[in-house]
């Protein structure tokens, strides 16, 4: 039987945030959001951990109350239990403190054998979660896995192929095991009718910072963070270049190939 | 310890054993400059063995020495082994950054002994500045879809750890300085304690068309390809330009061209001479990722953020100005 936790995340849908001009701030205020893409091929690789092997899969996450919708999504895609760290503490966090938090909330509900989590986040796309996250379980890490050959939860071990730049590396690791996974092998499911009834009455568990045995609040939230954000700003758009409207395709193509044989360029 | 009291600079120089990976010495130049400002010393990291010849290729970017960490567990790469090294060099030695280059491996262990050390990390810098006021590096990156540039720095903990990616910064050494100091230390790591170990590997079959990291003449493919069986003529538009092919990360996600081929901040940096897209909206985690000789783009919608990057822009549909472009070129041979 496998304890599996799988870490999700909540993100704005960051093709719609914009910066208030005047002030130079996000606009997040009636931004839709959605559970991080690459988190949905995470729980997916996990939910196939548990239906080979057995076991259990609990989904956490941290984020304001309206981060329920993620758990519940999750739960309809076949995780068992969920569990939301909420709280005002933790507002700010970089991926310091945040790898921090969920490590001690997750700590309370047990050991885990398995942890899966998104190889990076729509909005922050550090990509740092997973390493860190692994530091903090005191667990061994497989990043960017290509495919869970096999688990022998009885010796604690198990066989994966890691894609590198040049090539398929297969490794053994240690339980517990944290993994990220390329999305190819594990694309999302279709939550059924049943399970999204089920997701929606489903209870969810909520952690705030008086919950999590042992916290320290310097290591939280913002002060618990490495790193700032002193400054944000709109990129630089350079002027546009030369458009070529010779009235067709046919004569804009003839123009640009007589531009770039020009500067020897074709 | 106050951050003031960590002083100088690292430089991960990733190997595979018989030669330096890129990306370890274009940051060796890149935080050279940065170093000629603050006041630092760069230091260069090799773990495991790398033959002589290697190593002057790092000291001719200009490095003030090089630590040299000797030892078991450190072939073939590990996470285990590769974050305690640093752990224990940086708890020694107490630098005020150190940079990884962020291959598959680098942004592996990197945020690992961040966390060991309990300091802040950023990843995938597009540009590095220094402020003096506070003494930290300003890690400037495009952010959130690249609707914004963020700077990013550690305002009190030290080292201040930056992944960056390949290709971000350019390789030109300026020659080995006449004193470089040498550090050798063992630091061994048993491989009992390796919880992630290597059993084989199996190297890809060289396909060239997926290397474009150097390629002279690219055909870039946006979100505005209808679907894969559009690919064709802009796969024949880049060979008749003696290109290749590559794609924004719309079209890796939407599973239509592998990860390889996807350009930008977050994909793969390039330097083509010549440089085409094709419904390509110009994000700016994107464009980051170019600089082209010439850049020529078309798309349909004319206010396509695309256009403020390009030399030449085309309105139009982008599978008819590519058959055009086609037939044009064909024609002039």
């Amino acid at each position: 039987m496998l304890k599996i936790l799988v870490c999700v995340k909540q993100v704005p849908d960051v093709e719609l945030v914009k910066m208030d001009p005047e002030t130079g701030n996000l606009v997040r205020e009636g931004v839709p959001t959605l559970t991080n893409p690459l988190d949905t091929n995470a729980l997916e690789a996990a939910v196939q951990m548990k239906e080979k092997y057995g076991g259990t899969v609990t989904v956490i996450t941290m984020g304001p109350p309206m981060a329920a919708a993620t758990l519940r999504e999750c739960l309809a895609c076949g995780a068992d239990s969920a569990v939301l760290i909420s709280g005002r503490p933790f507002g700010g966090a970089d991926t310091l403190s945040t790898s921090y938090t969920v490590a001690k909330a997750a700590e309370t509900l047990g050991k885990f054998d398995l942890i899966f989590c998104g190889k990076e986040s729509l909005d922050g796309a550090t990509g740092q979660m997973a390493s860190q996250l692994a530091e903090r379980f005191d667990a061994a890490q497989i990043t960017g896995c290509l495919l869970i050959e096999r688990c022998d939860p009885d010796k604690n071990v198990l066989i994966a192929q890691r894609a590198l730049e040049n090539g398929v590396e297969t490794v053994e690791a240690r339980l517990p095991c944290l993994l990220t996974v390329e999305k190819q092998n594990y694309r999302a499911r279709i939550p059924n009718l049943r399970g999204k009834l089920a997701a929606r009455k489903a209870e969810i568990a909520v952690l705030t910072e008086n919950d999590i045995t042992g916290l320290d609040p310097r290591k939280i939230g913002v002060p618990g963070s490495g790193t700032i954000v002193p400054r944000i700003y709109p990129p630089a758009l350079p002027e546009p270049g030369q458009f070529l409207s010779e009235g067709s395709t046919e004569k804009n193509v003839a123009r640009l190939v007589g531009l770039l044989a020009g500067k020897s360029a074709i | 310890m106050e951050k003031r009291d960590y002083k100088n600079m690292w430089v991960y120089i990733e190997h595979d054993g018989a030669a330096a990976a890129p990306v370890g010495l274009e940051l060796c130049c890149e935080v050279r400059r940065l170093c000629d400002v603050t006041g630092d010393k760069l230091y260069a990291v090799v773990l495991g063995d790398l033959p002589a010849a290697e190593i002057e290729k790092v000291r001719g970017c200009a490095v003030d020495g090089v630590i040299r960490v000797k030892g078991t567990g450190y072939s073939p790469y590990n996470t285990d082994a590769y974050a305690n090294a640093f752990t224990v060099l940086s708890r020694k030695y107490n630098p005020s950054a150190i940079f990884v280059g962020g291959s598959i491996n680098g942004r592996d262990f990197a945020p690992r002994f961040a966390v060991q050390l309990d300091t802040g990390c950023t990843s995938d810098a597009m540009e590095l500045d220094y402020d003096p006021a506070t003494g930290d590096i300003q890690f400037i990156e495009p952010a959130v879809g690249g609707k914004i540039m963020a700077v990013i720095t550690v305002p009190t903990l030290r080292p201040q750890v930056g992944t960056i990616r390949p290709g971000t910064f350019r390789y030109a050494p300026t020659g080995a300085r006449a004193q470089v100091e040498e550090i050798t230390e063992q630091i061994d790591f048993p491989r009992e304690n390796i919880r992630c170990r290597r059993l084989s590997f199996k190297p890809d079959e060289a396909d060239p068309q997926l290397d474009i990291s150097d390629c002279d003449v690219i055909v870039c493919v946006g979100n505005g390809l209808a679907d894969g069986t559009h690919l064709t003529r802009y796969r024949e538009l880049a060979a008749l330009l003696g290109g290749k092919l590559g794609c924004t990360r719309p079209l890796f996600d939407r599973g239509i061209l592998p990860y390889k081929l996807q350009i930008g901040q977050s994909g793969v940096i390039v330097k083509p001479k010549l440089y085409f897209c094709f419904g390509v909206s110009g994000a700016v985690n994107h464009v980051a990722g170019i600089s082209a000789g010439t850049f020529v783009a078309v798309n349909s919608d004319p206010d396509a953020q695309i256009f403020n990057y390009c030399d030449y822009g085309i309105v139009g549909d982008m599978d008819e100005v590519c058959d055009e472009l086609i037939a044009a070129l064909k024609a002039r041979k």
